[in-house]
């Protein structure tokens, strides 16, 4: 059902696009980073693509290719019933430099999704009006769903905020806490100070 | 080249090949049990049949077969063509094969696992192979149904004692003699045999004899099933948790590929496998050179020493250094045959830091050498470790054992962990300094006044060039035990320590200079 | 307390006109789970809200690809896990759609009963739990109660009440019992009558219409934007459902209505749900009429299916197809795939990456609460403190789904 919807990208937009394929029965196309927005924007405002819902947006990470991460978004017509799936790579082999543009003027789903894109892998939107953490504390260090982070790998522990007038007695003093189980503070036995 | 047609694709042969060896060499695997590359053809196991498109103007040959018809509940008389092995079918132009393409060479396979299979034990728990097991993969793959038959199996001898290596069960076995025909053709030892047909087949020892050649874990590597158990490796480790990565093997100067397989869990070595490379090894390995992932894990050294006092690795380059200040004219530097071409090249960059001009190189002292592989030089690099000095005089363990009886040589800085004599290793308690930059115990960790431990060949990538002049790089599997690291690491540190800077940063430099001069005129292989 | 001064002149006294920063925090009985909002107040009316979720996050997506396929269907339980059976659902029929099989007709029947099931329950709850926050504690117990007898039907198909586990690849971990039908049937009924109940309670009541009467409002093309779907798209008025949209299973050969509403606003989104619950009886009885009695569960296919413990113990091919599933995991294509189902939520999407081994690569799970709950801030903003729990309520996040 989606092939015309490829054909009328195709025509429009015969430049920015990389490849096209329909596993499965899911019509795909990838396109250059540059013409991430444009080709999105066409898809809303054309009457015959009808584009009114971004259904997903997320990011796979390839470390063996470059560019490294591939943004994915799935589009939905309500109207017209067809879906079609558009990617695009960006980010190089450290995983910097992976910005794409933001489409939160477009859709107000992708501002959230977004923000999860952008806290699971690192990559960037630009153009987002508040792009930070969302289901991870801000004080996390790393993306975690990038390939080379270990799941097992243990944070830091984030020290109390600095509250005035409040007594708060740290977790896991000398004498407190687990002795048994997953570690998070080294006590060197020699010096005084906690880790 | 010519082309004969497999499955509508044009594969390329050359002459004197047969279906299968074409195929293999072009990337596709006609399912196998008895056939290997480098051993001749049996054409037992029946697994690789396939159509073959009778000549034009004839039509195929047929046979009578009955076949099982469900609605008559029935056998009828049937007629299918007559499928060959792949294995034994010599390839000439224009010849039109159907292999996965073909529902009678489907049917072959099914039945012929099925039958591979009628009096196999349900072993899998308990088998080595479990991971890596022909049966299991093609089972799957074209069988994927309940075998016919409803009584007990056969039973055979399990666990039979063939030698001190290798374990055999007879009711695993395939009867595919490729261990047969390895120990007749590669090693030319005939020491195994089959005994009786069919479901009673089994592989036995000649009499009076064991499987006690120089090759016999290859046996072990050739069983495509588990009924040949290597005894070094049986019941240690599962296979899929198991990674590998290319290296190169430490047991002589042949340098036979190879793979490392280690448990990333707990940076564990647990066996090397041969790896094919027709230039050195073909596909084999002797057994010196597979039980030597041993040496990752038994006698190392693992903290750093001064005069036998385990210490800090800091504090062991602040005590080389300053022993290492007085070095000059009377000094020398060791390189090791045993370590890699980086490690010996930072090593020698060392030594020309701080002045020193009098090379050597020990190693291993020298073993049993054939000529199917062996090398009567049992250590891996001894031509590495002398082609990164670039030219300069390097002399050997006599020659070294000659200066310091003299007294032109009194201290030594030394890579490596054994010595070639007996002489020399007593010889070495005489010198006035010596630091020692070593991964295993032995006569020059025990001279030494300093010892910083060094990280064997599967702690580091390395480069090793063989007898032939080859230049192979072996990789790291698992990362430095203990307070190991790699030597040209420590050689590093050491220069820190000391003020002299060295023409190299990082382990790229290392590898980018050592690559230079990594290999003579034969040319340098990845 | 201080004493009161009496020398105090009122009309000197200078009234704070700062905006107050309200923290209704994770742990909160109105925050369904774990949602801290933020709130910045002028009076009684939110002028901003920063809605910060996050807090159930477990990492799903990343332990996924540490295991196989097959040991995916705990993690997706795990995700809206007030209706998991949707989930295990949705996620078999994702690999199915990779693998391209299909599963035999008695299964389909059993997958949409359960799963309508499932819908129920994770409806009641949040209904319930809505009248509950509003004071109505009656309906909220009568629903439970009601949830119950659908848990006590789970846990004799299944063996768990929540979080089953219970769909596999190619089909479910075991046939329905012999007293399925009965039951199912029965069940239906009771949770029917239940629902009725429960709506001449509610519907009747003025304080209850009042407090989600016209709240919450938000404009068709906003819920678009959002990219909502489910209950609170219908409730906006727009009739998507994928059951109807792109049927799975065997929808197309079943009658049910969809409701939709008009004002979209809370009311709305809770009758909607309470309509969803009876057609979703209606779609239980007709599956519960028109499963066959005999007839396989599981595709027959060795590369995906478990075979029986007892040939697993007895014969070495049987061995060998649990080996090869359990330690290398069943093998999907390499390739990419989007497969959609209807959630409790709204559309429950699977976008799957395989590279052709046993171990997933990358499994995106698209979750409709996610979305709902970005909304919020844009339901809440500018209506009163007050206001926000039946909002919030009437959205359904859940937040294994949520967070994942």
């Amino acid at each position: 059902m989606a092939q015309a919807l490829l054909e009328l990208v195709r025509s429009n937009f015969s430049d920015a696009i990389l490849s096209s394929h329909a596993q499965h029965g899911d019509e795909t196309l990838v396109v250059k980073a540059e013409r991430w927005f444009a080709v999105h924007q066409f898809l809303r405002e054309d009457a015959r693509a009808d584009i009114d819902m971004l259904v997903d947006l997320t990011v796979v990470d390839y470390p063996d290719r470059l560019p490294r991460f591939e943004v994915v978004s799935h589009l939905l017509s309500l109207s017209k019933g067809h879906r079609l799936r558009v990617k695009t790579a960006v980010g190089d082999e450290e995983g910097d430099d992976a910005v794409a543009a933001s489409l939160t003027g477009i859709w107000a789903s992708a501002n959230w999704m977004e923000r999860e894109a952008y806290d699971m892998f690192g990559v960037k939107f630009s153009g987002h009006p508040d792009l930070r953490r969302i289901l991870l504390y801000p004080e996390f260090e790393g993306h975690p769903l990038r390939k080379d982070y270990p799941a097992d790998k243990i944070q830091p522990l984030v020290p109390f905020r600095e509250v005035d007038n409040i007594e708060k007695l740290a977790p896991f003093g000398r004498d407190e806490g687990m002795s048994f189980g997953r570690q998070t503070h080294s006590w060197d036995a020699q010096s005084g100070d906690e880790d | 080249m010519p082309t004969f047609s497999l499955d509508g694709r044009e594969i390329e042969f050359q002459p004197g090949d047969t279906v299968i060896a074409a195929a293999h060499r072009s990337g596709i695997d006609i399912p196998h049990y008895c056939w290997h590359p480098g051993l001749s053809v049996a054409a037992n196991c029946r697994m690789c049949l396939v159509e073959v498109a009778p000549p034009p103007g004839r039509g195929a040959m047929m046979l009578d077969v009955l076949r099982y018809d469900e609605a008559k509940g029935q056998y009828v008389p049937a007629k299918k063509p007559k499928l060959q092995p792949a294995c034994q079918l010599p390839v000439t132009p224009g010849l039109e094969i159907k292999s996965q393409t073909s529902e009678h060479v489907k049917e072959a396979r099914a039945s012929v696992q099925e039958m591979l299979l009628l009096n196999h034990p349900v072993d899998c728990p308990i088998c080595d192979q479990a991971g890596e097991c022909r049966l299991q993969d093609y089972w799957l793959e074209h069988n994927g149904k309940q075998k016919r038959m409803k009584d007990e199996i056969i039973h055979m001898p399990k666990a039979v004692d063939f030698g001190p290596t290798i374990v055999y069960d007879a009711e695993r076995c395939i009867v595919c003699t490729r261990c047969v025909r390895f120990c007749e053709e590669v090693v030319g030892d005939p020491v195994l045999d089959k005994r009786e047909r069919g479901n009673l087949g089994e592989i036995v020892l000649a009499p009076g004899r064991k499987l006690d050649h120089a090759y016999t874990l290859m046996t072990e590597h050739v069983c495509p099933v588990g009924a040949l158990t290597a005894k070094d490796f049986r019941f240690k480790a599962r296979v899929w948790f198991l990674r590998s990565v290319p290296s190169v093997c430490q047991g002589c100067a042949t340098g036979c590929n190879a793979y490392t397989d280690f448990d990333p869990r707990n940076q564990t070595v647990f066996r090397h496998r041969p790896r094919d490379n027709q230039a050195v090894n073909k596909y084999w390995m002797c057994d010196e050179g597979v039980l030597d992932y041993q040496r990752v894990h038994k006698g190392r050294l693992l903290e750093s020493k001064v005069r036998s006092q385990t210490v800090a690795i800091s504090e062991a380059v602040k005590a080389a250094a300053d022993e290492m200040r007085n070095f000059g004219q009377s000094s020398a530097i060791v390189l090791s045959a045993e370590h890699s071409s980086e490690d010996n090249f930072a090593v020698f960059e060392l030594g020309r830091a701080l002045g020193i001009d009098k090379v050597y190189v020990t190693g291993r002292a020298s073993g049993q050498g054939d000529s199917i592989l062996r090398d009567a030089d049992k250590n891996a690099n001894r031509a590495g470790a002398q082609l990164v000095t670039n030219g300069a005089a390097v002399g050997n363990a006599a020659a070294l054992k000659t200066d310091i009886e003299s007294g032109a040589v009194v201290q030594v800085l030394a890579l490596g962990s054994q010595v070639e004599t007996a002489e020399l290793a007593q010889l070495l308690t005489k010198l006035s300094s010596l630091v020692v930059l070593c991964s295993h115990e032995g006569p020059l960790a025990s001279a030494a006044r300093v010892m910083l431990p060094a990280s064997t060949w599967a702690e580091a990538t390395g480069t090793f060039v063989n007898r032939g002049g080859l230049a192979q790089i072996s990789e790291k599997a698992i990362t430095p035990r203990g307070d190991s690291q790699p030597a040209w690491k420590l050689a590093m540190l050491l220069a820190d320590q000391m003020g002299k800077s060295l023409p190299f940063k990082k382990g790229k430099d290392v590898k980018a200079a050592v690559s230079r001069f990594a290999s003579t005129s034969a040319g340098a292989q990845a | 307390m201080e004493p009161l001064d009496v020398e105090l002149d009122e009309t000197e006294v200078e009234l704070p006109t700062e905006p107050m920063l309200v923290n209704v925090g994770p742990a909160h009985p109105a925050m369904h789970g774990t949602v801290r909002c933020v709130m910045e107040l002028s009076g009684e009316s939110i002028r901003r809200v920063d809605v910060q979720v996050g807090y159930l996050h477990r990492g799903f997506e990343k332990m996924c690809e540490r295991g196989t396929w097959g040991q995916v269907f705990p993690y997706v339980d795990r995700c809206n896990y007030v209706s998991p059976m949707l989930n295990n659902v949705g996620f078999s029929l994702a690999c199915e759609k990779m693998l391209g099989i299909e599963v035999p007709e008695r299964c389909q029947w059993y997958r949409m009963a359960l799963g309508e099931l499932a819908r129920i329950s994770d409806h009641l709850t949040c209904d319930g739990a809505m009248a509950m926050e509003l004071g109505a504690f009656t309906p909220f117990l009568w629903m439970v109660k009601a949830r119950d007898m659908i848990w006590d039907l789970m846990e004799e198909e299944t063996g768990a009440r929540m979080t089953h586990s219970f769909g596999r690849v190619g089909g479910m971990a075991k046939p329905p019992t012999d007293q399925f039908k009965e039951h199912a049937s029965a069940v239906v009924d009771q949770v029917e009558r239940i629902v009725d109940e429960v709506q001449n309670l509610l519907y009747g009541n003025r304080i209850f219409l009042d407090r989600l009467d016209g709240v919450g409002i938000i404009t068709q093309a906003d819920a678009i934007s959002l990219g909502w779907t489910g209950p609170c798209l219908r409730a906006a008025g727009i009739p998507y459902d994928v059951r109807r949209a792109h049927p799975y299973l065997k929808y197309a050969e079943v009658e049910f209505d969809i409701p939709v509403g008009k004002n979209s606003d809370c009311l709305d989104r809770f009758m909607v749900r309470i309509e969803e619950m009876r057609e979703s009886a209606k779609i239980v009885r007709q599956c519960v009429e028109r499963m066959p009695d005999t007839g396989p569960i599981n595709v027959d296919d060795p590369r995906v299916v478990l075979p029986e413990k007892s040939q697993v113990y007895g014969t070495i091919e049987a061995t060998i197809q649990h080996f090869k599933i359990v330690m290398e995991g069943l093998k999907l294509p390499a390739g990419e795939v989007y497969s959609y189902t209807e959630g409790g939520n709204g559309e429950l999407g699977f976008y799957m990456v395989s590279d052709g081994s046993g171990t997933p690569y990358r499994v995106r799970i698209r979750p409709p609460s996610f979305l709902a709950t970005a909304g919020l801030e844009r339901v809440i903003t500018d209506q009163m403190v007050a206001d926000v729990v039946p909002c919030f309520g009437s959205l359904n996040m859940i937040g294994g789904e949520c967070d994942r």
